[in-house]
């Protein structure tokens, strides 16, 4: 039944910040009878309600699970620090939005773990809800807790907390984990039973089936499964072909950030850029058509009535109907007052040809491309070749073609660079500005968006150290400095919140108890980044006798075993290490659709490929 | 697109878990609204469009909204039964279209042209009635009534305009007022509650009036 106290929910909701957060009933809800299904699940997103609600990944198993007779699933979120200190104090356990439920009575809790630094957000909602923090305090009644999304590709620091992992994407396996639950539930056998029964399902993870040892020196000796009939190697899910989008996008009624409707235009990237994590585990490229794009957004409008569309891929000069795909939405909607945006443009005049449509729908706004370096050397180490000519021919069409605003994205802490390397991105940003300042006048604004490396598992970079504040610290002073005098506007990340994210991201199993310490101690929404976590993060290694730096600073053995070694994406380890050989000789690989380097993919999916007329791959 | 934009005018109520949201976000509900309700809506000229909206008054967070008001304008004219049924559908249950009729483009704006508000306001259940008449008497025989929101001060004796004691059928004390919301002496009946020791988030209040300046009709 609903939580017996939702007259007190109400009198706090009076007493918090943005209460419209907590109420659910947004238009386009789904609110099932809870007597009328055999499965109730329940989405969380562990951040706050205005950083999650637009999650895709989110509103895509919404729509699968609840689009079935026998499943219903709601949501929930982590309260902000008011609300649960309210929680707390009157004993009210985390509730769903829309039956207002505690989450202990749901039979799945599926959490989307998009990134590293929700981790401890994730202990406070199972300590909220009242249900044991570690998979082994689990018993029969407890709800199955569930893992996904793209953090999952390193499950083992949260390995203990977890039940299950669904590894890779979750459109198809998600129904296959709710009908396991529900004929284990059915059959009235073990928890461990019901374990065991998901590690049968291709994709799932079940941690607790797996023993993890380790070497003398802190490297991992080996991982193997602790029972007979658990498979030793876990292999990503992917859809062959990508499913229908969904298009009633729950319409939220308070403001949210990304307040608008998404649809996936494309999914993975063939470009192969050594420091991206979704490059590489997103493959193969799949994309959906024109023809099915176009009736999507037209309903979603109708049934959202949102102001702003966002076409989203990891590389949208890459959708082989790109251009067909902007005239299509630029023909159609030109009257009716949206605003379209299309993230992620290779830097060349077609992507200027791209924006123009779209310009013309609604004007205003600026124009983003991400170099990522700023010289043709350093852009070979990371394979994302450019020629100078090229960057600086295509910034001049941008500002002739009347963009009077350009940010560019860099990435300092890249193997093998220079002071040089860090200066000439200071020096494109000026030369940029000059040119702009010749085709536009004064006001032309220039924006650096300046990241920090930090080496993501199953990525070609994955062996190699982060480089230590103090070093990344010197090149942003140097970057900060010439930006003020240039008057060229600059954002960055301070070095020190990016250490987490280094320390969980290619984390191993111990760190369990780090994340639990750590949470103990007051960490949570660390990606806020309340500098005062830091410390309670250090604290919380010294506690549990580990080193962060083994985590962050040590360049990686080629042929040590990895944490993530049992979880296969794909991509093979010999093609990633072949790649971090080429970066260091500064050897680029074209894109994989002209050539196929086989990385992996087609070996591990190529009998699911569908006919093209069904679902375009980008493998040749 | 019609050269005289057609004015639409929307009495309606508030309720339900929507009384958590606030103002900005009703004005931006509304406006998905219309969008959804397919009606030839009308935009604001110049560079930026908007929806042309125009909602009487911000109810604070937390009220229920028995007798709210908005104005918004169609390219066209269309029949009235149509528009009420298409913007109904399109809007969530927790907001009840209770009258919509079409205006003259002449009025004045109803924010400009709103005078009061009437309140119905139910007590805590442990604030007895004789206890409270006391003590709101006490209130009322005071030549002046200072409130302070964001630092501005206002005389709340003279933004008082009328009030009225009572109990309902569960014995519950009711107070009913009416208090200008003029600009510039707009009074708000929580903080009116605050200094009588009541907490507002204890009470369940209700707008059930927008008053107009006589040309509003």
């Amino acid at each position: 039944m609903p939580i017996d106290n939702i007259n007190l929910i109400e009198k706090i909701l009076y007493t918090v910040e943005k209460p419209g957060r907590y109420v659910g009933g947004e238009h386009n809800q789904i609110l099932k009878g809870w007597g009328s299904v055999d499965v109730r699940w329940c989405l969380i997103f562990p951040d706050i309600y205005d950083i999650g609600q637009a999650n895709l990944g989110l509103a895509m198993l919404y729509q699968i699970l609840n689009a079935r007779e026998t499943i219903l699933a709601e949501r929930s979120f982590a309260p902000w620090v008011d609300m649960e200190a309210e929680m707390r104090r009157h004993q009210i356990p985390l509730f769903s939005l829309e039956s207002k439920r505690s989450l202990r009575e749901f039979d799945v809790l599926g959490f989307t773990l998009p990134y590293e630094s929700i981790y401890t957000n994730v202990l406070n909602i199972l300590d909220l809800a009242g249900i044991p923090l570690c998979t082994v305090e689990r018993g029969q009644d407890d709800p199955l807790i569930l893992g996904g999304g793209q953090a999952c590709y390193n499950p083992e620091p949260m390995a203990g907390f977890f039940d299950a992992f669904a590894i890779g994407e979750g459109e198809e396996v998600s129904l296959e984990i709710s009908k396991t639950f529900h004929d284990w539930k059915a059959s009235g056998k073990s928890r461990n039973d019901l374990l065991f029964e998901l590690a049968q399902i291709p994709g799932v993870y079940v941690p607790s089936l797996y023993d993890v040892s380790y070497l003398q020196d802190g490297t991992i000796a080996g991982i193997i499964p602790n029972q007979p009939g658990v498979p030793e190697k876990i292999t990503k899910r992917i859809v062959a072909a990508l499913p229908p989008h969904p298009s009633k996008f729950l319409v939220p009624n308070v403001e949210i950030i990304h307040d608008r409707m998404s649809i996936e235009i494309m999914r993975g990237c063939t470009r192969g850029c050594r420091f991206c994590h979704a490059g590489m585990v997103n493959r193969p490229v799949r994309q959906r058509s024109v023809d099915e794009i176009i009736p999507v957004i037209d309903e979603a409008l109708t049934s959202t009535g949102f102001e702003e569309v966002g076409l989203l891929s990891l590389s949208s000069s890459d959708h082989t109907q790109v251009l067909d795909l902007t005239k299509n939405v630029q023909e159609k909607y030109h009257d009716r007052k949206l605003a379209f945006s299309l993230p992620s443009l290779r830097i060349e005049s077609f992507s200027i040809q791209l924006m123009d449509e779209l310009k013309e729908l609604k004007p205003g706004g600026g124009f983003t491309l991400a170099p990522e370096a700023a010289t043709e050397r350093m852009r070979a180490v990371i394979n994302k070749p450019l020629d100078d000519d090229d960057f600086f021919q295509t910034v001049t069409q941008i500002f002739e073609n009347g963009w009077r605003s350009l940010k560019l994205y860099y990435m300092i802490g890249l193997p093998t660079e220079t002071m040089e390397d860090v200066d000439a991105i200071l020096q494109a940003g000026i030369k940029v500005q000059q040119i702009g300042r010749r085709l536009i006048g004064k006001s032309v604004k220039i924006h650096l968006g300046i990241a920090s490396l930090i080496p993501k598992p199953h990525t070609p970079f994955q062996w190699l150290p982060v480089q230590r504040p103090e070093v990344i610290q010197e090149k942003l002073d140097h970057l900060k400095a010439g930006t003020r005098k240039a008057g060229i506007k600059m954002s960055y990340n301070i070095p020190d919140s990016t250490l987490l994210e280094s320390w969980l991201s290619r984390g191993d199993r111990r760190l369990g108890a780090v994340i639990q310490t750590a949470w103990q101690n007051g960490a949570k929404f660390d990606a806020w980044g309340e500098r005062d976590n830091l410390q309670i993060w250090r604290n919380a290694f010294a506690a549990n006798d580990l080193d962060p730096d083994f985590y962050s600073y040590r360049e990686r053995n080629l042929e040590e075993i990895l944490p993530w070694e049992h979880i296969d994406i794909g991509v093979t380890k010999r093609f990633l290490k072949r790649d971090y050989e080429w970066s260091l000789v500064g050897r680029t690989r074209e894109d994989c659709r002209n050539v196929c380097f086989a990385c992996g993919i087609l070996d591990t999916f190529g009998d699911q490929r569908p006919a093209e007329t069904v679902c375009y791959w980008g493998c040749p | 697109m019609s050269e005289t934009p057609f004015r639409v005018r929307v009495g309606y109520s508030k309720s339900g878990n929507l009384r958590f949201i606030g103002h900005l976000d009703t004005q931006r509900l509304f406006e998905r609204a219309l969008r959804r309700s397919t009606l030839p809506i009308r935009y604001t000229q110049g560079f930026s469009k908007h929806i042309r909206l125009n909602l009487a008054s911000a109810l604070p967070l937390g009220f229920i909204g028995r007798a709210e008001m908005l104005d918004f304008w169609l390219d066209e004219p269309l029949d009235i039964e149509e528009i009420r049924e298409k913007l109904q559908a399109a809007l969530p249950l927790e907001i009840r279209i209770l009258e919509l009729y079409k205006v003259d483009n002449s009025l004045p704006s109803l924010q400009g042209s709103l005078l009061s508000s009437d309140y119905v306001i139910t007590l805590p259940t442990d604030e007895s009635s004789q206890e409270f008449q006391n003590r709101w008497e006490q209130l009322l025989s005071q030549a002046e009534i200072p409130i302070t929101r964001r630092e501005k001060t206002l005389n709340y004796r003279t933004l008082i305009l009328e009030n009225e004691l009572l109990a309902n059928a569960s014995e519950r004390t009711i107070l009913k007022l009416r208090l200008s919301s003029t600009p510039g002496a707009n009074a708000r009946p929580d903080d009116l509650l605050q200094v009588l020791g009541i907490d507002p988030a204890e009470c369940v209040i209700e707008r059930v009036g927008l008053n107009f300046s006589s040309s509003e009709g």
